[in-house]
């Protein structure tokens, strides 16, 4: 009885791990995506033929070797708008201690504030991009990549981005 | 009635009795919290699992348990056996041997600052310390036993029942609590002592050679504003020498080891690996994940002219050239001795000869 308590305490304890570090292995598919997830109403999974299915934008923004591009996308405030995120008239209260935390397949990570993207609050305009001069985004880069025209420095850019997360400040 | 009455006064009772019983033993733990010393600058972004917090006992038995050979099913392998303090926790050799005589998949990794990682192994595929333990403890090519073997040997010492009553309030031994002391004791590996801390610390003044190749470590090349730099830091960067990030750093054009891509399936990881600490990186030749490189000046080398292309070759290192229009990294051979200087600040003797990391079964503490 007792050894069997052992094991099986040491078998959900293993499984449970295994699952919880396993979780992303579900997740193969051909066609790039990218998630949007966390203080969300609806959770997305999105490709650049997802995307298409959105208002297109298209900015002018000097990279970092200071050329002009065209860049093609959908705004962040319009992804997160489909989601079901509080932006807009919701952008009040205790929704302003939210952040959004973009992710890339590298383990790359910044942030942007909600007011940061939402047009009440701003005049800029963030996008996602998924073409640059008419052309998809080059390998290494793209699929996804955040254009942020206003950042001096581009450092909030993240290429090859893979997951963008809305996220209550805890502290 | 009355039958039912008393049976609720019982039922209560017992359940004032194990709340007490609990808050008395949160209090006991919380007696002996274990106090983690870490430089500022290393910042407070790490989590300790709410369910395994660093007690000093727990600790101290997880130190027992990292040297203990009891853990293998051979009785001849512990942790430290690939994992040597002399040696920044690694064991100076491409793949390391297990009890069946076969080597290891890659090559064994420092543990160094490991309370700031979040992705652990080289693919990054355990999410933490006591998942992770699990693997080298259980593997058949490895320690090859299974935590309830290692926890049944255990409970039959003289000393090991007593060791966990004191970190987890109860002599008996689960294969769990294994994992959680091996991972409290892991995360006080903490290296913060070398030339270059001190030197952050304002008490230890660097060489020109050492100024020269610290510049050249943390600046990204800029040819058109003539900046020089080898752009090590844009992953080694920060104080604690790594950022956790996961690139293909164009070791090879088709990778034998597929790297991250094992674990997520994912075309787009294909050949990326962890960017491991530099810390102590002196002392833990071979580099790479398959231990191909013996020297420092060999890993200079493939960054500086040997970089193969692939498809996920990471652009940080592709696009990285001090030439206008260059192809390479291209800095001078009198560069990368500079650079290598600065990677020998990096080497921590405090971390090394630190007793409360040593061996404490040959201290007269019988195992």
């Amino acid at each position: 009885m007792f050894m069997k308590k052992i094991f099986y305490s040491t078998r959900m304890f293993i499984i449970s791990l295994l699952m919880a570090s396993a979780g992303l292995m579900a997740q193969t598919t051909n066609k790039p995506f990218f998630t949007v997830e966390g203080e969300v109403l609806k959770p997305l999974k999105l490709t650049v033929e997802d995307l298409l299915n959105l208002k297109q934008t298209e900015i002018k923004a000097k990279d970092r070797e200071a050329k002009e591009h065209i860049y093609k996308g959908v705004r962040l405030i319009d992804i997160l708008d489909s989601a079901g995120v509080t932006l807009g008239k919701e952008l009040r209260g205790e929704n302003l201690a939210k952040y959004i935390l973009i992710k890339a397949v590298d383990g790359y990570e910044v942030i942007f504030s909600l007011p940061e993207v939402d047009p009440e609050f701003t005049g800029q305009t963030i996008i996602l991009a998924y073409q640059v001069d008419g052309n998809p985004l080059p390998k290494g880069e793209g699929p996804f990549r955040i254009v942020a025209p206003n950042d001096k420095r581009p450092a909030r850019w993240i290429r090859e981005l893979t997951t963008i997360k809305v996220v209550f400040s805890k502290e | 009635m009355k039958a039912s009455n008393q049976s609720r006064k019982i039922i209560i009772s017992i359940m004032i009795g194990s709340l007490l019983l609990l808050s008395f033993k949160v209090y006991e733990n919380q007696e002996k919290p274990y106090n983690l010393k870490y430089p500022a600058y290393f910042g407070g972004r790490f989590t300790i699992p709410e369910d395994n917090p660093l007690t000093r006992d727990g600790v101290h038995l997880g130190r027992m348990l990292f040297y203990e050979t009891k853990l293998s099913k051979t009785n001849q392998f512990s942790c430290s056996s690939c994992h040597q303090q002399k040696l920044a926790f690694t064991d100076g050799k491409p793949f390391s041997e297990g009890i069946d005589g076969s080597v290891t998949k890659r090559s064994t990794m420092s543990l160094a600052n490991l309370l700031w990682v979040k992705n652990f192994f080289w693919d990054g595929r355990s999410n933490s310390l006591e998942a992770q333990a699990i693997v080298p403890l259980t593997d058949p090519h490895e320690m090859g036993q299974s935590l309830s073997e290692s926890a049944s040997k255990l409970e039959k010492t003289s000393n090991y029942p007593e060791l966990f009553k004191k970190a987890f309030g109860s002599s008996e031994i689960f294969g769990d609590k294994i994992v959680k002391a091996l991972a409290q004791f892991e995360r006080i590996l903490i290296s913060s002592d070398s030339p270059y801390d001190q030197y952050l610390n304002g008490t230890y003044i660097p060489t020109e050679q050492e100024l020269r190749g610290m510049n050249l470590f943390m600046a990204g090349p800029q040819p058109q504003n003539n900046i020089r730099g080898a752009n090590c830091g844009h992953c080694h960067g920060t104080p604690k020498l790594f950022k956790e990030l996961f690139h293909n750093n164009g070791l090879d054009t088709i990778p034998k080891d597929v790297g991250r891509m094992e674990f997520t399936g994912q075309e787009i990881d294909r050949g990326r690996f962890r960017v491991p600490t530099l810390r102590n990186i002196a002392l833990t030749s071979p580099y790479m994940h398959d231990g191909r490189f013996k020297t420092l000046q060999q890993v200079l080398d493939h960054y500086n002219e040997h970089i193969q292309q692939s498809e996920t070759l990471s652009p940080f290192i592709a696009e990285a050239t001090n030439q206008v229009g260059g192809k390479s990294l291209l800095l001078l051979e009198d560069e990368k001795q500079d650079i290598i200087s600065f990677l020998h600040m990096l080497t921590d003797s405090t971390f090394i000869s630190n007793p409360d990391f040593s061996n404490p079964h040959l201290k007269g503490i019988k195992p």
